[in-house]
């Protein structure tokens, strides 16, 4: 090996070792040692320093812009594309009876891919539904959602049709779990995390660890953004918005899962459209002014009935309660 | 004794900037494919060493300077000396003056040949470079989502590292003839 290409693997080494965080001060020493150790050293480290930092301005291009070539397989999705509709129109109709909160693993795969299983899972109004798949994680379905898994010995996918799914991911080396919803493809290394879809807007709220969310277009990645736990991102077309770091907020987002609906500071109407999610019967506001309160605090979702209440209690609104709907006026 | 920060500033702003036309004259300039490398991280070592003293005024004749010399002497040890070598490296120092155009390169032009850089990677190694440094993912991760070992992310980041560096400063070796087209749909290879 020349002596310029064994300088340039060592500056490598260490500029790899640097990426990777603190170095030990054992580390750092023998850093310097070797950095000291020739002017060739130096020049090898700050030579790939440099052409390593230009390489960022890749970034500015997004995935998949480098690699004209590079398509993602969606053979397999496409396979699966009707058997799971049947088996999602089939979950619907099972979601009437599904009280159970927990499932048990994934039903039987396809005939022709022995080694995987994939299923459908759909709540209904005000349902909320646990399922563990056969790698471990569990998803946990909130109301009005639909999703459906595949599960093979390379790959770990679910699509989320509708509505809103909170995973837990387990850690598996070599088999990657990726969620889609509508343009945007969410990848995690052992997370948890919730999606929401309605229509093409998607919402994604990290509790732990770190996801990446791809926009896709024809199948070809068009953008990603990383989001690390505490963060939400809420992606709509072309546009991905990252909130600041708000674990609070995360955490409320992610209420649901306890039953619970928590709110800061969020006008009613957002409010009844929440409530409206998990109830059959409806929070309607009529008149003007009393749109633009806002309201904090933690409500149980399944009663729009008992939050109706509240307001007429604390805010002097009148409540009629009919079969189909509740109406708050004033 | 200039300090390390002044010549790192020196290095990277003045100094890489000249790679491409400091391997162009080396190789040139000398007939063994094989040397072109090590020439010029000699000539990056004996500029940094000359350059301690104080910073040149004018880095682009002190690099020159130092590679006609440094070629010279390698040269003499070798006993291949001649007065045609010695000859064209005048001619060739006397000519530089016209690629000033090529010294700073734009924004535009340094992603182009970023992006042409990672184009040139094979797919397994310019994935992993696009896995560090568009998804920000760290070894670890890198790892985990490819289902190798973090040794592997490493030697295969360093391989990227190490080809992206040549191709962006251009001390690129010269290319062996390569079927791009067949080489690049593959897929798959390691480097």
């Amino acid at each position: 090996m020349s002596r310029a290409e064994q300088a340039g693997i060592e500056a490598a080494d260490w500029l790899i070792a640097h990426e990777d965080g603190e170095l030990s001060a054992a580390e750092q020493a023998r850093f310097e040692a070797w950095m000291a150790a020739s002017e060739g050293n130096k020049a090898a480290y700050w030579r790939l320093e440099c052409a390593w930092e230009a390489a960022d301005r890749v970034r500015a291009l997004g995935p998949g812009a480098a690699m004209p070539e590079q398509k993602f397989d969606d053979a397999s999705s496409r396979r699966w594309r009707i058997p799971s509709m049947i088996a999602a129109s089939l979950a619907l109709l099972a979601a009437a009876w599904m009280l159970v909160p927990k499932l048990p693993a994934l039903a039987p795969g396809h005939a022709d891919a022995s080694q995987v299983t994939a299923a459908s899972f759909a709540t209904s109004v005000g349902m909320k539904q646990l399922v563990e798949l056969v790698d471990g994680s569990r998803i946990q379905l909130n109301t009005q959602s639909a999703a459906r898994a595949q599960i093979s010995p390379q790959r770990r996918e679910v699509w989320v049709e509708k509505g809103e799914v909170f995973f837990d991911v387990a850690h598996r080396r070599g088999q990657p779990f990726v969620v889609h919803a509508g343009d945007r493809q969410i990848t995690v290394l052992g997370t948890k995390f919730s999606v929401r879809r309605h229509g093409d807007k998607v919402v994604v709220s990290v509790l732990e660890g770190r996801v990446r969310v791809d926009e896709l277009k024809d199948n070809r990645l068009l953008r990603s953004s990383v989001i690390v736990g505490g963060k939400i991102a809420m992606a709509q077309g072309p546009a991905t918005l990252v909130t600041e770091r708000s674990d609070e907020k995360v955490a409320d987002a992610l209420s649901w899962r306890s039953g619970m609906l928590t709110f800061d500071q969020m006008p009613l109407p957002a409010i009844a459209a929440e409530f409206n999610r998990y109830n059959v019967r409806k929070l309607v506001l009529a008149g003007q002014s009393i749109e633009s309160v806002e309201i904090s605090g933690t409500f149980p979702s399944d009663q729009p009935d008992a939050f109706a209440r509240l307001l007429r209690d604390a805010y002097g609104f009148d409540v009629e309660e009919a079969a189909g709907e509740i109406r708050v006026s004033n | 004794m200039v300090d390390d920060t002044d010549i790192r500033d020196w290095f990277r702003r003045e100094v890489l900037p000249l790679e491409r036309q400091l391997t162009h004259f080396i190789r040139h300039n000398w007939r063994v494919e094989e040397d072109v490398m090590d020439l010029m991280h000699d000539v990056y070592e004996l500029a940094i060493t000359g350059a301690r003293k104080g910073l040149p005024a004018a880095t682009r004749p002190y690099l020159f300077v130092i590679a006609r010399n440094h070629l010279i002497n390698r040269a003499k040890r070798a006993r291949i000396v001649s007065f045609e070598l010695v000859a064209d490296l005048e001619l060739i120092e006397n000519e530089r003056g016209g690629f000033d155009q090529e010294r700073y390169l734009n924004a535009r032009e340094a992603l182009r040949r970023a992006q042409d850089g990672l184009a040139k990677l094979t797919p397994r190694v310019r994935q992993i470079v696009q896995l560090r440094k568009i998804d920000g993912l760290n070894v670890q991760e890198t790892a985990d989502l490819l289902g190798i070992g973090s040794d592997a992310v490493r030697q295969q980041t360093s391989i990227g590292m190490r080809k992206l560096a040549d191709h962006m400063l251009g001390g690129t070796r010269k290319a062996a003839p390569r079927p791009q087209a067949l080489a690049r749909r593959d897929g798959g290879g390691e480097t």
